[in-house]
C-alpha cells in the first residue's frame, strides 16, 4: 500500500539540486537517530540464470513493494555490506513514462550513489503517483565498495506485470 | 524457441536464418559457427536476440553473429548490424553500455625463460600501478575542462600529458580519437562519474594479462607487429568505465520517447534507437564518440602504467623490457564506414557489440607497416587458456562488414560459475599452471574461470575457416591482474 510521505518530508528538507535533466534528488537533514535497517528477506527476489549478465526476478504485493524489493535484491547481488555507522535520511524524486522506466530509473539512481559514495540504502517509505512520479525516503549508510560491478540496469524484455501474487518483473543487469 | 531447423546451412561454418523466419525481420541473420558452437548458441537466447536485432529500421545486408556469441541484453554479445545512412538508425543498446570496450596489445623483447623468476614481481607491480576494482578512483583525476579535452582528443590527450608515444596513436584504431565528439552531448551525471575514473581497469571481465608468445602462424605479419616467439607481451582489456555506462543509460532513456516520435516498433525496449539523420541520433553518435575517446585515453594511460611496471621489474636485470604497441582495437562501438554491398558502395553505421573490426589489407586508416597485411585483430581468451592475434581479410570486408570475433564467449552463467568454482581454489590451480594471479575479488575471479568460457581455439578456427580472419600468433597467459 502506498503511504503518504509528504508531511514527513517537508519539515526536514534543507536543500535540493538537480543532478541531471530527469532526476531531482532532494537531500534532507541527517538525523542521528536514523539507522540502517536490514534488507528485505531474499524471498522477495531471486537470481535467474543468465549467460553473461545478471537477471533478477522480483515481486511484491504492489508496485511500491516491488521497487523496495528490487533495491534490496540489487544491493544483495552487488555484495554491498553496510557499516554500523549512523545513516542519513534522504529523499529521491523521479519521473518516468511508465512503470518499467520508473523501475530502471529507481535502480539506476541508487546505483549511482552506491558507486559514487560507497553507500547502502534501506528504503523507508516509497510512494508512486500514477506510474509516473516516485518519491522515496531512504536511509543511506556508509558501506564497503561493491564487491561486484553493475554497469547498468537494462530494459531487456522488461515488463512490470500484475499477477495473482501482486506485481512481478525480471530485471537484467549489465555486469 | 529457435532450433537448428530454422537455419539454412551456407557452408560448414555459416548458417542463415532467412528474412521470412519472422514477419518483423528486415534482414536475414547469419551465424558463423561450427555445428557444436551453433548448438551451444541455441542453448540461451543469443539467436533470438539476433533475430530481434534484425528488426531495426534501415538495416542492410545481414545481422551477423560471431562464433563467440552469447546472450546479452537486447542485442547479443558477438553481434554485428549495419544501418544505411541517412535514415538508418543508431541503437545504443546494440553498441553496449561499455562503449569502446576494447583490447590493447603491447609486446616486448623480454624472453619468457629469463623473465620467469621475476614474473611474480611483475604481476604485483602491475596490480599496484594499475588501479582496479569497482568504483575505484584513477591515477589521473580530471576537472570538467580536462574531461572535455579527453572527450575531444582521446588517446592524444593522454600522449600530450606524458602517458604515451606518437607511435602508440598510429597503432590505435582511429588513431585513438573519433571525430565528432561534442562534450555538450554528455549529461552532467556522466561527467561526474567520468572525472575520477580515468586510468582505471574496472572489474568484471576486464584484465591486464602478461602473455608469452607461444606460436607464430604468419611470420611476415608477426614481424611487422614486432611479435617474437618466446617473448613477453601484455594485453589490456577495459573500456570507458562509468562515463560510458552513464552515457549509454542516458540515451537508452531518451530514445524510449524517440522511438514513439519516429513511429519505430521494436520487440525489445533495450533496442531503442533513433534515425541517424535526426537530432537525437546525431547527439548520441556525438556522445558515443566522447565515451569512445575516453576509453582510448584510458587504455593509453594503463599502457603507460604497464610500461612503468616492466621498467620497475626488469630494468638493470634483463634486456628488451621496453613495450611497443602492437595495436588497440574496440569491440563495442558504432562506426560510420563505407562498405560495398551487392556491388554498390554504401555508407553505413556498423554496430559491433562484442565483435571486432577486421579490415583487410589496403585499408587507408592503417599504419604503413600494416597496410600490406591488414588490420591486427586482438582476441583474448579466458585467463587459463590462450589468446590470439589475427588479421582482417578481404573476405571479412565482403561478408561481415569488416568484422570478426572478439573473444572466447561465455558459456556458463556467473551464478553457476560461483556455485561450482571457488575463487581461491581457481587461483591456486592457475598458479600451479604457471599463471600468476592478482585479483581484488575471489568470487569475481570464480565468475571469470576458464570453465565459464567457450574454447577460444575453436572460435578462432571458425573465423579462419570462414575467411573473416587469419591467424598470426597464439599467446599463453603467465600473469593476470583483475579488479
Amino acid at each position: 500500500m502506498a503511504i503518504n510521505v509528504s508531511s514527513c518530508f517537508s519539515s526536514v528538507l534543507i536543500r535540493s539540486f538537480i543532478y541531471s535533466d530527469y532526476t531531482q534528488v532532494v537531500w534532507i537533514h541527517k538525523e542521528p537517530e536514523a539507522h540502517y535497517t536490514e534488507y528485505m528477506p531474499s524471498k522477495y527476489y531471486e537470481e535467474l540464470e543468465h549467460t553473461a549478465d545478471w537477471a533478477l526476478h522480483v515481486w511484491g504485493a504492489n508496485f511500491e513493494e516491488l521497487l523496495r524489493n528490487a533495491a534490496a535484491g540489487m544491493q544483495h547481488l552487488a555484495g554491498i555490506e553496510p557499516s554500523l555507522e549512523d545513516g542519513v535520511t534522504r529523499v529521491f524524486e523521479l519521473e518516468a513514462q511508465d512503470r518499467e522506466q520508473m523501475l530502471v530509473r529507481w535502480l539506476e539512481e541508487l546505483l549511482f550513489h552506491i558507486e559514487a559514495r560507497h553507500a547502502a540504502f534501506s528504503v523507508q517509505v516509497i510512494e508512486v503517483t500514477g506510474d509516473r512520479r516516485l518519491v522515496a525516503s531512504v536511509v543511506e549508510t556508509p558501506a564497503s565498495p561493491p564487491k561486484k560491478a553493475i554497469k547498468a540496469v537494462t530494459f531487456h524484455n522488461l515488463r512490470v506485470e500484475d499477477t495473482p501474487r501482486g506485481v512481478e518483473a525480471t530485471i537484467v543487469f549489465d555486469v | 524457441m529457435i532450433t537448428k531447423q530454422a537455419f539454412e546451412q551456407v557452408s560448414p561454418v555459416e548458417w542463415e536464418i532467412p528474412r521470412g523466419f519472422r514477419e518483423d525481420m528486415r534482414v536475414p541473420v547469419r551465424v558463423f559457427a561450427n555445428s557444436r558452437l551453433l548448438e551451444s548458441a541455441l542453448k540461451d537466447k543469443s539467436i533470438e536476440q539476433a533475430v530481434n536485432a534484425a528488426t531495426l529500421p534501415g538495416l542492410v545486408g545481414r545481422v551477423l553473429v560471431m562464433p563467440d556469441v552469447h546472450q546479452g541484453y537486447g542485442f547479443p554479445i558477438g553481434g554485428v548490424a549495419a544501418s544505411k545512412l541517412p535514415d538508418g538508425v543508431i541503437s545504443p543498446g546494440a553498441i553496449g553500455y561499455d562503449i569502446n570496450c576494447g583490447v590493447r596489445l603491447l609486446a616486448s623483447s623480454v624472453s619468457y625463460t629469463e623473465a620467469e623468476p621475476l614474473l611474480k614481481d611483475l604481476a604485483s607491480s602491475l596490480y599496484a600501478n594499475c588501479p582496479s576494482g569497482v568504483g575505484v578512483k584513477g591515477s589521473v583525476p580530471l576537472d570538467k575542462r580536462q574531461l572535455e579535452e579527453v572527450c575531444r582528443k582521446g588517446a592524444a590527450w593522454a600522449m600530450k600529458n606524458g602517458y604515451g608515444r606518437k607511435e602508440d596513436l598510429e597503432r590505435t584504431e582511429e588513431q585513438g580519437g573519433l571525430d565528432g565528439a561534442d562534450p555538450s552531448s554528455v549529461g552532467a551525471r556522466a561527467v561526474e562519474r567520468g572525472r575520477p575514473q580515468l586510468g582505471t581497469l574496472g572489474a568484471g571481465n576486464h584484465f591486464i594479462e602478461v602473455d608469452v608468445i607461444e606460436e607464430i602462424f604468419h611470420p611476415e605479419a608477426a614481424s611487422a607487429m614486432g611479435l617474437e616467439q618466446g617473448r613477453l607481451a601484455v594485453q589490456i582489456h577495459c573500456g570507458s568505465r562509468g562515463f560510458g555506462h552513464q552515457i549509454c543509460s542516458d540515451y537508452v532513456h531518451e530514445f524510449q520517447s524517440a522511438v514513439q516520435r519516429y513511429g519505430i516498433r521494436l520487440p525489445d525496449r533495450e533496442l531503442v534507437c533513433a534515425p541517424l539523420n535526426t537530432p537525437e541520433g546525431r547527439r548520441y553518435l556525438s556522445a558515443m564518440a566522447c565515451a569512445a575517446n575516453y576509453a582510448f585515453a584510458n587504455r593509453q594511460i594503463l599502457a603507460h602504467h604497464a610500461r612503468r611496471s616492466f621498467e620497475e621489474t626488469f630494468a638493470g636485470r634483463l634486456k628488451g623490457w621496453d613495450l611497443h604497441q602492437v595495436y588497440d582495437i574496440a569491440h563495442n562501438m558504432g562506426k560510420i564506414e563505407e562498405h560495398t554491398l551487392d556491388g554498390e558502395k554504401v555508407t553505413v553505421c556498423v554496430h559491433r557489440k562484442g565483435a571486432t573490426r577486421a579490415f583487410g589489407p589496403g585499408f587507408a586508416g592503417l599504419p604503413k607497416e600494416y597496410l600490406a597485411i591488414g588490420q591486427p585483430v586482438l582476441v583474448p581468451g579466458s585467463m587459463g587458456t590462450g589468446s590470439w592475434v589475427l588479421l582482417g581479410t578481404e573476405r571479412s570486408m565482403a561478408v561481415s562488414f569488416g568484422s570478426t570475433c572478439h573473444g572466447a564467449g561465455r558459456t556458463m552463467s556467473r551464478s553457476q560459475a560461483k556455485r561450482t568454482i571457488r575463487g581461491d581454489q581457481l587461483r591456486q590451480h592457475l598458479e600451479d599452471k604457471g599463471v600468476r594471479v592478482r585479483a581484488g575479488s575471489m568470487p569475481g575471479l570464480a565468475e571469470e574461470a576458464p570453465q565459464a568460457y567457450k574454447d577460444v581455439d575453436a572460435v578462432v578456427e571458425v573465423v579462419v575457416q570462414a575467411g573473416i580472419a587469419a591467424k598470426v600468433a597464439r599467446l599463453r597467459p603467465v600473469a593476470v591482474v583483475k579488479g
